[in-house]
């Protein structure tokens, strides 16, 4: 019975889709709160977030039961938004993550989402909506609609510029969107200013040699790469290279030591963690994977660099637990190194590798 | 909801025909078309129309610290843009530090000087700009201009930073023979010595002398290097002999002595030459080793009297006196103080004249010639008093009444052994009058001495004028 009929709804409520907020011709079987105009959106729906969260909206949406004395209503009001902050946050997190995997279509209902929510726990006119618009940007232009992007865009854009307290991570993020923007618009100029205020932003927040800094120094390095600027995209790339080098190899150090200090204690195995949520490993394995390729296309002969570049890689793989990846960058890492450098680096990966293989084998 | 932009929409089927039998819809703009025509209305009046740019606006709303950083990256200068970071925060964390300290800290912060920015970003952005492309030299010019401008007393910590930068490039210039990378050694060994930590100053001043050996570089103010660094070792050396003194740490302390003056020997000059063996001997006096440095000492007076150094000369003569004093041979000593003394009454060095002449007066105290000694430690004693410095002259008019005490001593001691009335009266005398006697073992009378007035007290001055009743 998932099919409504609009006339039949009671006068002066409104049933609309969830995804574009027609008026509802359909209805969610499981949840029996979510609507839609028609199966097109209920599939995209479904397989972008709805499928995550189906049960987690029921009593968001239906009405608060009645309580019998004013704490328990205001316990249950507390709980209600603590409910709708953790579906801003999760909505949010999915989102980023298709994004970064490059499934933009499937990104715009979960942005879509925690931007409705973030309207309902802020208000309109807050500066919390920036992060949802900025989303829903990003997922335009992946999927090439600038127009609707910069649509976006502006609205973040404004209602920063009207906040007075806005934090720098926020600017930042404000400021790369608008960065990939022109870059999308091949505005170069344009691009390079607000990707600078992005490197500015992100280093204030969270200082100049943080991941989070890398990647408007990735985009930054992109557009010299288009401008053929070869030197100046390269010395770009390293310092992203090696931001993601000592981020993922203090992790990797960290972790073999207290394997090292303490399995023989307690026999306890140490779960492998990057620190990284999923938006970040796959933005880390996107930067990574595609230094690396410009990297071996544009000089062999810097082999340190690829070295540098596939021994990250190899780390994140293995750190995420995808062993056979690893080894595969390991083993590349290996063959460069045996040709060219220097017997401490090459000791270096041959233990990367050994750790991998023993891993292999344990599960 | 009216304000979230509606997505591409997938109309029913009726509302589409709906749409195209509408007489309006034709002539609806498309939001794309709006959007575009806005860019168009924009450049039009950025163009026609004498406004504010896009830039101008910036640069109103943002604060100059951050549009130089900016600028810096939009042109790629990120490594530029991590060390002037990296710098503005150790600005920032200054005053907090200072404030820990309980320390007045009047630095303004870096936002309110321009310039300093500025400066910062003419030459970090050369810098990086040459060092791309492996023009070390040139990386190594901008770095030491940025060194030298901010070399005055408040920002001494960034010219330190710059100096340790400047290093490090140096390593890399090969071209020029080493002559920067001797530089960069001698700024390091500056920066380590100010700090005070003298060993790695050494080091690097060790490795500035090495790298100038030989060679004929001159700085920008014409001196040679390797003089400079042969200098600025042998001071280096003193200062750290110096704390081994301290520590009683003599046998490392002459090592380092005799390496000094080794180098200031190779450095072809005298005076430098002859202030490196003085501190040795001082040094080997300090020790206990006299035979040695009275030869090391003999030399330093040889160059002093080559080069006419009075001053250094009198210096010479003091510590030779010591050390002779410390072996026993006393009348050498005596000598070598008298030559002392000349020179400093003729140089009209009071200080030095009032040292000559106590140590004189300590050995013929010794030696038991106690007249003498009360003549020079008078002497030291109306020096101090003409220079009004009272702790000096508290200090000398002890010495000289401890003289005067022990001469006095000897007369009363004449009269007791001689056991004569005339002796008994002499004594009853003093002990009425007690003002200074002298004993003559021939006449076997006392006569009050004539004395000189400036060390007696008004009560002893009056008993002077009473006295002959007494006697």
């Amino acid at each position: 019975m998932n099919v409504i009929y609009p006339l039949a709804v009671p006068k002066g409520r409104r049933l609309s889709c969830e995804v574009c907020e027609a008026p509802a011709e359909r209805m969610c079987t499981a949840c029996t709160v979510t609507y839609y105009c028609g199966p097109v959106h209920q599939k995209a729906d479904w397989d972008s977030i709805h499928a995550k969260i189906c049960q987690l909206l029921i009593p968001l949406r239906t009405t608060m039961p009645f309580y019998n004395s004013e704490e328990e209503r205001q316990h249950g009001l507390q709980q209600l938004q603590r409910r709708q902050k953790h579906l801003i946050e999760f909505c949010y997190t999915v989102a980023q993550k298709y994004l970064f995997e490059g499934r933009h279509e499937d990104a715009v209902p979960a942005a879509l989402h925690s931007l409705r929510f973030r309207m309902n726990v802020h208000g309109l006119s807050s500066v919390e909506l920036v992060p949802a618009y900025l989303l829903l940007a990003e997922a335009s232009l992946g999927l090439g609609r600038i127009v609707q992007a910069e649509e976006y865009l502006s609205q973040a854009q404004w209602t920063v510029l009207k906040s007075t307290d806005c934090s720098n991570a926020t600017h930042s993020l404000l400021h790369r969107n608008l960065g990939l923007l022109y870059i999308a618009k091949k505005n170069l100029d344009e691009a390079r200013y607000h990707l600078a205020n992005d490197i500015y932003f992100a280093s204030c927040a969270y200082g100049t040699e943080d991941i989070r800094t890398s990647g408007g120094y990735f985009h930054l390095a992109n557009i010299f790469y288009g401008l053929k600027k070869m030197e100046l995209a390269d010395t770009l790339y390293t310092k992203v290279s090696e931001i993601w080098y000592t981020y993922l190899n203090s992790h990797y150090q960290a972790l073999l030591e207290a394997r090292s200090q303490q399995t023989d204690l307690l026999g306890k195995q140490f779960v492998n963690d990057t620190g990284l949520d999923e938006a970040q490993e796959a933005e880390a394995i996107r930067i990574l994977t595609s230094t690396l390729i410009i990297q071996e296309s544009t000089s062999t002969k810097a082999p340190q660099k690829s070295i540098l570049i596939l021994k990250t890689l190899s780390i994140l793989y293995y750190l995420m637990l995808e062993c056979s990846k690893a080894k595969e960058y390991a083993m590349k890492a290996l063959s460069l190194a045996e040709t060219y450098v220097s017997e401490e680096e090459q000791r270096f990966i041959q233990e990367l590798l050994s750790v991998i293989s023993a891993e292999e084998k344990q599960p | 909801m009216a304000t979230f932009p509606p997505l591409p929409m997938t109309h029913t089927r009726l509302a589409i025909l709906a749409r195209q039998k509408l007489p309006c819809s034709s002539k609806k703009i498309p939001r794309a078309q709006l959007i575009k025509e806005k860019e168009d209305i924009d450049y039009y009046l950025e163009q026609n129309f004498k406004g504010l740019s896009k830039e101008e606006v910036a640069a109103h709303r943002n604060s100059y610290k951050k549009s130089i950083c900016v600028d810096m990256l939009r042109d790629g200068f990120h490594k530029s843009f991590t060390e002037l970071f990296a710098l503005m925060e150790q600005w920032d964390k200054l005053p907090e530090a200072a404030k820990a300290q309980s320390l007045f800290w009047q630095q303004r912060p870096l936002e309110d000087q321009p310039d300093k920015l500025d400066n910062f970003y003419h030459y970090l952005t050369r810098a990086e700009a040459a060092e791309r492309k492996g023009y070390y030299e040139e990386v190594y010019n901008n770095l030491y201009a940025l060194a030298c401008y901010f070399d005055n007393s408040e920002d001494k910590w960034v010219r330190n930073h710059f100096y340790e930068r400047c290093f490090n490039i140096a390593q890399l210039i090969k071209a020029d023979g080493g002559k920067k990378e001797a530089e960069a050694e001698s700024h390091m060994g500056l920066l380590f010595e100010e700090e005070g930590e003298l060993l790695k100053a050494a080091e690097h001043y060790e490795a500035f002398h090495e790298l100038t050996h030989g060679r004929l570089w001159k700085d920008g103010t014409g001196q040679l290097l390797n003089l400079v660094a042969c200098e600025s070792l042998v001071r280096t050396y003193r200062l750290l002999s110096d704390r081994m003194l301290e520590n009683k740490d003599y046998k490392q302390a002459i090592k380092i002595l005799i390496k000094a003056s080794e180098i200031a020997r190779e450095g072809n000059d005298r005076s430098m030459e002859g202030e490196a063996s003085y501190y040795l001997g001082l040094a080997h006096l300090a020790s206990g080793e006299y035979e040695t440095a009275l030869t090391v000492l003999n030399r330093y007076s040889e160059i002093s009297t080559s080069l006419d150094d009075d001053h250094g000369l009198g210096r010479a003569y003091e510590a030779i006196a010591k050390a002779l004093q410390s072996q026993g041979e006393t009348t050498e000593a005596i000598n070598y103080l008298e030559k002392f003394v000349t020179i400093a009454r003729n140089n009209l060095q009071s200080l030095d004249m009032i040292r000559a002449c106590t140590m004189l007066g300590d050995i013929y105290n010794e030696k038991g010639q106690y007249s003498k000694a009360s003549e020079y430690f008078q002497q030291a004693f109306s020096t101090a008093m003409e220079l009004m410095k009272t702790a000096l002259m508290d200090e000398t008019k002890v010495h000289y009444g401890i003289a005067r005490a022990h001469q006095m001593m000897l007369a009363m001691k004449g009269y007791i052994e001689s056991a004569d009335s005339n002796g008994l009266n002499c004594l009853l005398s003093w002990k009425e009058t007690r003002t200074q006697i002298e004993y003559d073992p021939i006449l076997g009378e006392s006569r009050r001495a004539t004395e000189d007035n400036i060390y007696q007290l008004p009560d002893a001055e009056e008993e002077t004028r009473r006295s002959p009743e007494n006697q």
